[in-house]
């Protein structure tokens, strides 16, 4: 689990460069200001120390965890991505243990060629794109609902046109029969 | 009794080759943080999605074990639901 044990000690030697490493530290999230500050004023110093680079520092907010840490449900991730002697991220790594607030830190190698991602901001708008369980039911009976209105009204149509068909073209209504009948009888010219 | 040779089952013809999702992305690191991409590999348990079921290649699924277990050390992820 410890990413620091993939860089043997016997390689680090104060001859390597320093490298990017990604440090991220949780803090509880219903914390005070002060004691935020202060827990996050001494993570800094122990990079000072270290003497490591500030490349890029991501600050996640409100995040709810899986599981309860030390009575918390939710945290603060910070995500700091620094440039540090190789031979200086075990002194990080035990440091970063005892500093009071921090419920879990972690200090990870990225791979060559890493690009540094902000996912505080894709965590959002993924939020704010996926739909709930709720609202996909809705979502699809509407969608149902629509295709049945859709079928009826084609099937409507359907049956009028071939209604048209089958129905002849001229329709002769009673009262004009019955009146030319009267004209026939009527007429003294025509005889029979 | 004579024995009866077992004849070798036939394969069905319309299985298809499910293809690694990773693969295809040319994805060379997953990382532990990319929470919505870790969560459509994992179950409602918390369990890891096998290997033959999401048809991810070995290569990806190792890549993929060790940024869920992080995911979980940090708890953005349930070891167990």
């Amino acid at each position: 689990m410890n990413p620091v044990s993939a860089a043997s000690p016997e390689v680090l030697d104060d001859e390597v460069t320093a490298r990017i490493y990604e440090v991220a530290v949780l803090l509880p999230y219903p914390m005070g200001q002060k004691e935020e500050h202060q827990a996050i004023k001494e993570i800094e110093n122990i990079f000072k120390e270290a003497g490591a680079r500030e490349v890029s520092k991501d600050v996640w907010g409100q995040r709810g965890l899986a599981y309860t840490i030390k009575g918390s449900n939710e945290g603060n991730f910070i995500i700091y991505h620094q440039e540090i002697n190789p031979s200086k991220v075990r002194e990080i790594d035990t440091a970063l243990r005892i500093v009071p607030g921090v419920l879990r830190h972690i200090v990870v190698t990225p791979p060559k060629g890493y690009r540094i991602v902000k996912y505080s901001e894709s965590y959002e708008v993924w939020l704010k794109e996926r739909e709930s369980a709720g609202e996909k039911t809705k979502r699809e009976r509407e969608e149902e609902i629509q295709k049945s209105i859709a079928d009826k009204a084609k099937r409507q149509v359907k049956r009028e046109k071939t209604a048209k068909a089958e129905t002849p073209t001229e329709v002769v209504s009673k009262e004009e029969i019955s009146k030319k009948l009267d004209q026939l009888i009527s007429d003294d010219s025509i005889e029979i | 009794m004579a024995h009866q040779q077992q004849q070798p089952q036939k394969r069905r013809q319309d299985l298809k080759r499910k293809e690694c999702a990773f693969c295809e992305k040319e994805t060379q690191y997953i990382d532990w943080k990319d929470y919505p991409l870790l969560k459509t590999h994992v179950d409602y348990f918390g369990n890891i999605r096998k290997r033959y079921l999401s048809g991810t290649c070995l290569q990806h699924q190792k890549m993929l074990r060790l940024s869920i277990e992080r995911a979980r050390f940090m708890a953005m992820l349930a070891y167990r639901k």
